[in-house]
């Protein structure tokens, strides 16, 4: 590498031009450059697929987008498959394995993506043949293996319970549900169950339907002119077979009738995810395009904002408050949101409601007009660096069929615009008494000051209601125990049963896991084995008045606080035993689990420790408890052993595993003897 | 106002390169009082990126003074003796610009892309921040409630969000990289108004900046704005301090649990790494990119996609300036423990540290390189970063054109060489995330 340097002697001008600056104002700009809007080449091959080229050479980089236009599509049961597509195509094609592709795309240090409507390659411009021979093996060929689909079932699940902890994962599940319903393609989401239901064939059913040049577009950018990308496009993209690609249409949502305050209780929480949310219609094509982007950067668009200045810079609530007025040609969503300081949530609702309402009521000044027109010209101008930009604008002109000068006259018709234009969106658009207020945070901290708004409904992290149902005046705690007694056999057939050994078998990733346990009630003795593959991974054994729990091969004695808590699970029936451990009963209302009724009881130990017992309305039996200490067990399948109610089959959920342990109960037996070896 | 000297020097540098990475011209000067300013001309768009590198980051705080220099990031769009309070952010968007500012361990950047024709008021605007910013109260107490949240937002609230501080508290016993950048929050609360206007006096100076001008510009026209507007801001302290302080080498694992609100386990571990500026950095980026880069890397391919145990598995050299970590994060997949994952993660470095890498993976490897370079450089605001951190950084603004040769100069054996050196079991740190068996959910 060679440099040569040129030294070069400062000119006397230099010196001259810094004598006196004023300090005291601004500088005047210097004349504006025109903002030049490079065209796009265009093309249509015979088989539909629209091709863009915009030649840049600045980088000797290449890039070919591929783009499908067609409605959104309700999943219904197999929500989540579209979120697979992409992977899919890219798990293999008839002519290469996953290991070959990912191989040979990362040889050339090339980036392929791919997803529901799009295939994206880039590459130096040295290696765009074999970027286009691998973008088009996978748009051709894809072979979607049933194991690529498993393994990506997998990381869904995964995913999905790594999100009902994330809280801005939350709030945008419970926005779309509460904005579009669950039967809408933007309001739907997806579950364990629906994951589970996806099959090669619908993946394969979509590919066939929708992967169709007619319904395409390609937008060839970089290092490449036209009469290249034209001879890349046909040897490439001719070949492509064009079908007739089916439309959907859907109900419109509408803003509630009135505000909708909804609490997601998340007691880890240690600030609020605070959204005013409500759909409405608004599209690139739309009339109000641009009023309602100028309305939105003054109310939250930016860290000059309305919202950010009150929020942030004048109270300290949050880190940052924004707002969007989104665009799509089926529906969109208006958004304000903020993470904030949970002794403020309900002030920072306040004000943001505040703001939405001022601004639709006394509208904007010419300043903030004259500063948003400013900025979103110059991000506008800032955005054609990207060469990709322009071919952007051509495709956008095509899909969502835009005037073809919308882009070339955007500067314009946004400095036409005027304060009562602005004032006129927004009374059409904002609508602060129309709105669903989410919140992510603690409930025990915040839900009371949230009461203000109206009522509190409550849902669950997966956006679903919470439902309570209150209870007939004669039911107590003490007839929900009795009922349950009586469902599982008797009281005093109960009592007759002092020890018990029980073993149950789950299986987790394919692995066997056997869960053993042993009670001995006369002794006040119990011990719960955990093994794997023939070696206990974990053992609790509570005797001679302490107990242990040993994992990894690590045992702990467990603190006074812990013994006490570790005892309420040392009875085959607890419920026969409440009483005499001075336990304290509490009945909480009629929760749903798992679709059925069911009391719910919250049973406290002398040392505050609680679980919460959930007895069903109809049968009686017990259909599920939890304590912080081991989780949620949900219990079914009842069979009678030995003239008892027994639950053949137990799940457990529990924050210490990641996905439902599904345990079999395979042997048990009552009155058994408990030998010494027994409890080691 | 202070005279120029004529003895100052403009070097326009014209590098050429063998490669594909396109070379990046630039002019650059050192002004009288210590502020480097580097220019960029690219007319090709009508915007210009303006930005300013203080050689100040977490690691030049006082140990009881922790979050500082993070501090200031807010503190400097306040306003000036001239800026009115709230003012800064209005007027860089109202004109049509974008602004913004980070803080590291090393730097605090700020920055502004504007229409070209708003190129003078970015450099005045930039200059009265460096002249004469404006502290007051309000603003501190202000920023610290901002601070407050943004703490909770990026780190407490967020499923893993302390795995960076968490792991740099343990992988440093001795140097200032062991405190986080956003700081302690009862420091920020227990710091008087003085004690920020001392800090600004000891290092937002033009001795210890680096102005960068990038885009539509001519250079006489911008070098002469930008001596206008700096020339005459006092140079601060001869010399600022700077931790000399070396990490000793552990001599056994650090290895703890951390619970926190997730679901999924996640492992850490982290080694620690030599001085950005050390040779063996691009060895060891290469060696990154071996393990986790793309889906055929070596863990990628075998943890995520054929074991499966693994939902995903990265490895980030955050190299910093005194040497930072090589920082290997994985999520369990589903029903996997934690245990199992990780000693399939060490059978992994261990092939390396065996085997080696083959010649066909190690010319993957120049080929991501490359690319990556050569992406590096495609935006005004990019390029006027790189160019500011090879400055301060590298001691060479024109280093941004010789880095892929930097890297061309590492051989094959040399990632089997500094897999073994650094990826050592011995010393790093081991961090289990594991689900807070916390409250009953309903």
């Amino acid at each position: 590498m060679k440099k040569i340097f040129i030294a070069i002697l400062l000119f006397a001008s230099v010196q001259a031009g810094f004598a006196q600056v004023d300090r005291s104002t601004y500088p005047e700009p210097a004349p504006a450059r025109e903002i030049q809007l490079g065209d796009a080449d265009s093309f249509t091959l015979e088989n539909g697929l629209k091709v863009f080229v915009v030649k840049n050479d600045k980088l000797p980089r290449v890039a070919f987008s591929l783009v499908l236009e067609r409605d959104p599509i309700l999943e219904g049961d197999k929500a989540g498959m579209l979120g697979m597509i992409g992977e899919m195509l890219k798990g293999g094609t008839s002519n290469r394995t996953k290991d070959q592709l990912d191989e040979e795309i990362d040889f050339i240090g090339a980036s392929i993506n791919a997803g529901s409507t799009s295939i994206f390659a880039s590459s130096l411009k040295k290696h765009q043949d074999k970027a286009l021979d691998l973008m088009t093996d996978i748009l051709y060929n894809p072979i979607f293996p049933e194991e690529e689909l498993d393994k990506l079932k997998k990381q869904n699940l995964t995913g999905l319970a790594a999100s009902k902890d994330e809280p801005n994962a939350i709030v945008s599940r419970l926005n779309s549900i509460l904005n579009f319903g669950d039967n809408h393609p933007y309001g739907e989401n997806e579950t364990e169950t629906t994951i589970k239901n996806i099959e090669v064939e619908d993946i394969k059913a979509y590919y066939e339907t929708y992967f169709r040049p007619n319904i395409a577009y390609l937008a060839i950018v970089g290092d490449i002119d036209k009469a290249e990308a034209e001879k890349l496009a046909n040897t490439y993209f001719a070949k492509w077979e064009k079908k007739e690609v089916p439309s959907k249409s859907y109900d419109k949502p509408s803003a509630p009738e009135n505000n909708v305050i909804a609490l997601v209780d998340r007691a880890a929480s240690v600030q609020s995810v605070v959204n005013v949310t409500y759909p409405l219609e608004m599209s690139l094509s739309h009339p109000d395009y641009l009023t309602t982007r100028v309305l939105n950067y003054i109310l939250g668009g930016g860290s000059s904002s309305r919202l950010f200045m009150n929020l942030r810079e004048d109270k300290g609530y949050t880190y940052g408050a924004y707002s969007s007025i989104g665009a799509d040609k089926v529906m969109a969503t208006f958004r304000a949101t903020a993470n904030v300081k949970q002794t403020a949530t309900d002030s920072a609702i306040t004000e943001i409601i505040y703001e939405i309402k001022n601004l639709r009521d006394n509208g904007v000044t010419a300043e903030e007009l004259e500063a948003a027109k400013a900025n979103l010209s110059g991000s506008f101008g800032r955005s054609l660096e990207s060469p990709s930009t322009i071919a952007n604008f051509a495709i956008n002109t095509e899909r969502y069929g835009l005037s073809d000068d919308f882009y070339s006259t955007y500067l314009q018709k946004l400095s036409a615009l005027t304060v009562e234009d602005i004032n006129k969106a927004a009374k059409d658009y904002l609508k602060p008494e129309n709105a669903y207020i989410t919140v992510v945070g603690n409930g025990n901290e915040i839900a009371e000051s949230l009461m203000a708004f109206g009522e509190v409904q409550k849902f669950d992290n997966m956006g679903q209601p919470e439902r309570t149902i209150a209870i007939d005046g004669d039911i107590d705690a003490e007839s929900v125990i009795q009922n349950y007694l009586e469902a599982i056999g008797g009281a005093d057939k109960a009592k007759e049963i002092k020890t018990s050994k029980m073993e149950s078998v789950a299986e987790i990733q394919g692995m066997k896991l056997g869960m053993s346990y042993i009670y001995d009630e006369q002794n006040q003795a119990f011990s719960n084995k955990v093994s794997m593959m023939g070696n206990v991974a974990s053992h609790t054994l509570i005797k001679d008045g302490k107990a242990t729990v040993t994992a990894m091969g690590q045992s702990q004695e467990l603190t006074d606080e812990q013994y006490e808590a570790a005892k309420m699970s040392m009875f085959i029936f607890p419920e026969l035993h409440y009483e005499m451990m001075g336990y304290s009963l509490e009945l909480d209302g009629i929760r749903e689990i798992e679709g059925e009724q069911a009391f719910k009881m919250v049973v406290s130990n002398p040392t505050g420790a609680t679980t919460i017992n959930y007895y069903s309305v109809d049968s009686g039996l017990k259909l599920k408890s939890e304590s912080a200490e081991t989780g949620e067990m949900f219990f079914s399948d009842y069979e009678e052993v030995e003239g008892i109610k027994y639950p053949m089959m137990m799940i457990l959920k529990s924050p210490m595993i990641p996905m439902p342990l599904e345990a079999k109960v395979e042997k048990v037996a009552f009155n058994v003897t408990i030998s010494e070896d027994d409890l080691k | 106002m202070r005279k120029l000297s004529l003895s100052l020097v403009l070097s326009a540098i014209l590098a050429i390169s063998a490669h594909a990475q396109t070379k990046i011209e630039f002019k650059e000067v050192t002004l009288d009082n210590g502020l480097h300013v580097v220019m960029h001309k690219d007319n090709s768009t009508p915007i210009v990126a303006v930005s300013v590198l203080y050689h100040v980051g977490s690691k030049n705080e006082n140990p009881e003074r922790t979050g500082f220099a993070h501090f200031f990031e807010h503190l400097l769009f306040e306003g000036t003796e001239n800026i009115g309070r709230g003012e800064y952010m209005n007027k860089i968007q109202s004109i049509g610009g974008t602004l913004n500012a980070f803080t590291s361990n090393d730097i605090t950047y700020y920055y502004e892309v504007v229409p070209s024709n708003q190129l003078e008021t970015a450099l005045y605007m930039e200059s009265e921040r460096m002249l004469h910013p404006k502290i007051d109260q309000v603003g501190v107490d202000t920023q610290r409630e901002v601070i407050k949240e943004e703490k909770r937002q990026s780190y407490d609230n967020r499923p893993y969000g302390t795995i960076l501080p968490e792991t740099m508290k343990r992988a440093f016993q001795k140097h200032p990289y062991q405190w986080p950048v956003i700081g302690s929050m009862e420091h920020l609360d227990l710091a008087q108004l003085q004690e920020f206007m001392d800090f600004h006096k000891s290092y937002y100076v033009p001795n210890n900046a680096v102005l960068t001008i990038a885009g539509d510009i001519e250079y006489d026209q911008a070098e002469e704005w930008a001596r206008a507007y700096f020339e005459e801001i006092p140079k601060g302290p001869e010399s600022f301090y700077r931790p000399d302080v070396k990490e000793p080498k552990k001599s056994e694992e650090i290895r703890d649990i951390i619970y926190d609100n997730i679901q999924i386990p996640a492992i850490v571990q982290s080694y620690n790494l030599p001085p950005k500026s050390h040779k063996d950095s691009y060895a060891l980026s290469m060696l990154s990119t071996y393990l986790t880069g793309g889906n055929s890397s070596l863990m990628t391919k075998e943890l995520v996609d054929n074991q499966q145990k693994a939902l995903a598995v990265a490895a980030i050299p955050l190299d910093l300036e005194d040497g930072g970590v090589f920082l290997m994060y994985s999520i369990a997949n589903m029903g996997i423990e934690p245990a199992d994952l990780e000693g399939e993660i060490d059978n992994l470095i261990s092939k390396v540290q065996e085997e080696g890498v083959n010649e066909r993976d190690f010319q993957k490897l120049q080929n991501i390189i490359e690319n990556n370079l050569v992406s590096k450089n495609s935006s005004m605001a990019g390029i006027a970063q790189n160019l500011s951190q090879a400055k301060v950084f590298f001691g060479d603004t024109n280093y941004i054109n010789e880095e892929l040769s930097k890297y061309r100069e590492v051989k094959r054996e040399d990632l089997q060489r500094v897999a073994k050196e650094y990826l050592t079991l011995d010393g790093r740190v081991v961090l289990y995330y594991l689900p807070k068996s916390a409250e009953t959910t309903e």
